[in-house]
């Protein structure tokens, strides 16, 4: 995988959450697109790079990235100083139809390509609602960094988990909208595929761990529905992001 | 980049490879082979089996020191499927085609439907899966069970080297085996059987081959100790992933050499580059580095 040094702006706490800002001058991120990263200097151990959504891409070459610090490969990322290597952005990320309103329900650091959906939404003219998250134990400064990054956002709060479910409801009729986009705990996709099924086309963000991330090693197997039968398709390729309704879950 | 006056060329059973450096079986896509055709001596499929295989239920990799563990299972869309999109192949290097079964039958199937098409130059028969008429040990098991498959594959594909893949269990005497049986080259090593263990959902998180820097030393004493026992090259897999790994390969005794995961965390054509600024810097070329290792220095003076 073709990795790029990268010019590191900026690095944003929100607790234990990190908003990483670099030039990019490359191919512009889609929403719903991701990026290999890994700290360079660092060797080979950790052994792989990590996929990261792409969060936001503005306007002077600005990228940025939403990272959660969960173990040494991430904690490196998010290191203040530390070189990073960047690939170009792979996958297929969300699929915008031009018609709205469209709602944008997410949680946790996946809540992270939203921001880039929510940008490319208003520059459209899209009408849309977004809905996050808040769960009872997470940090001010978490729920701070969701008020300053999606201003007007709903923010519904649940006992986190399986409180997703409730998060959906608070989301209300489903039907009133044109589309659904989603990223966000695993809990929260589940229940918004349960509740968008047969109510409004809904595309899912999946997470997955990857080696290759350009489709050759199979290791990132996203069960998926194909003419009735249940196939492994490839987040890294074919997603990250999947259809609702194509989901074998 | 890779310096064009050096000489990477290198020969493999008779076909001219114009870098020693291959992609490992399952490890690049026929689109990334392709871009990186100028960087391959050869390119070497995904394992594919007579018929289609799904895959295994996810998860499929867990990253470990300097390595990862992989739990594919030979995800592929069968031989029928695969052969229509051979054209997917012709990036101008040679097709070396790798093929698994469970039963030598198979083998012999696959190796049948390889020795008539035009596009396969060689066949690289992946022996570290399980052989169902035998209680589901693994091809590679013993010696016995090597000579049985390798021979049928021999005859099977008549007019084309045949490679065989073992895993580093018994890996003398498989190959010995493997040679005996008609193979024309060894592939040494597949993935080495690892489990990682999450220790807090106290569950295992996967169970698999393990790949990566972590196995290299383990690679190169395969490597090492099979081709000063046997006639036939020995290509040399596992744990490359910088220029001077494809050197230590080489002068270990590989006549060509795999690159697998190391693409995942690096850029094969980085990794090229670096073994041709080591060769420069040595005065080499790549076929110097055959017979070339010297035995370890006694230390002094520290």
């Amino acid at each position: 995988m073709k990795l790029h040094p990268v010019e590191v702006i900026s690095r944003e706490r929100y607790g234990d959450h990190v908003r990483i800002q670099y030039l990019w001058t490359g191919d512009p991120p889609q929403p719903g697109q991701f990026v290999m990263v890994r700290a360079a200097g660092h060797g080979l151990d950790p052994f792989l790079s990590r996929p990261l959504f792409a969060h936001d891409y503005e306007e002077g070459d600005v990228a940025s990235l939403l990272v959660v610090v969960r173990g040494r490969g991430t904690a490196l990322l998010a290191e203040e100083g530390s070189a990073l290597l960047v690939s170009d952005p792979l996958g297929r990320g969300f699929q915008v139809t031009e018609d709205g309103p469209v709602a944008l329900v997410g949680g946790g650091v996946w809540v992270s390509p939203l921001k880039l959906l929510a940008r490319s939404l208003r520059r459209r003219g899209i009408e849309h609602d977004v809905y996050l998250e808040s769960p009872a134990a997470a940090s001010g400064a978490y729920l701070g960094f969701l008020k300053e990054n999606f201003p007007g956002a709903t923010l519904i709060e649940t006992a986190g988990g399986t409180g997703s479910a409730v998060f959906l409801d608070w989301v209300g009729d489903l039907a009133r909208y044109e589309s659904i986009y989603v990223s966000g705990t695993a809990e929260t996709l589940a229940a918004a595929r349960s509740a968008a099924a047969g109510v409004v086309p809904a595309q899912l963000a999946v997470r997955e761990r990857m080696a290759c991330a350009n489709g050759s090693c199979y290791g990132c197997a996203v069960p998926v529905w194909a003419g009735g039968e249940m196939v492994y398709a490839r987040a890294c390729v074919d997603g990250p992001v999947f259809e609702a309704a194509a989901l074998a879950w | 980049m890779v310096t064009r006056t050096t000489d990477l060329a290198v020969e493999l059973c008779g076909i001219a490879l114009h870098t020693p450096l291959l992609p490992a079986a399952g490890t690049a896509s026929a689109g990334v082979m392709s871009a990186n055709a100028d960087i391959f001596g050869a390119v070497v499929s995904k394992t594919v089996t007579l018929k289609a295989r799904p895959g295994n239920p996810p998860p499929r990799v867990a990253e470990t020191p300097s390595g990862m563990v992989n739990f594919i299972g030979l995800q592929n869309p069968g031989l029928e499927a695969f052969v229509q999109n051979l054209g997917n192949f012709d990036s101008g290097v040679p097709l070396i085609m790798s093929v698994a079964g469970d039963t030598v039958g198979e083998f012999v199937g696959l190796c049948r439907r390889m020795a008539v098409e035009g596009r396969v130059s060689a066949v690289e028969i992946n022996l570290s899966c399980p052989n169902v008429e035998h209680g589901g040990l693994l091809f590679c098991a013993g010696p016995e069970s090597v000579a049985e498959v390798v021979a049928a594959c021999r005859d099977a594909l008549p007019g084309k080297p045949l490679f065989v893949k073992l895993t580093n269990e018994g890996v003398l005497r498989n190959s010995l085996a493997a040679e005996e049986a008609g193979a024309d080259a060894l592939t040494l090593i597949n993935t080495v059987p690892a489990l990682t263990v999450d220790a807090r959902e106290r569950r295992v998180l996967v169970k698999g081959g393990l790949s990566g820097p972590a196995i290299k030393p383990v690679a190169l004493r395969a490597v090492y100790e099979v081709s000063r026992a046997v006639e036939v090259p020995v290509i040399g897999c596992g744990g490359v992933a910088r220029g001077t790994d494809v050197a230590e390969f080489m002068l270990a005794g590989a006549a060509a050499v795999q690159v697998g995961s190391g693409s995942f965390a690096r850029e094969p054509r980085e990794i090229l580059g670096e073994f041709a600024v080591y060769l420069g810097e040595m005065g080499l070329t790549a076929r110097d580095l055959a017979g070339a290792l010297g035995e370890a220095k006694p230390l002094s003076g520290w």
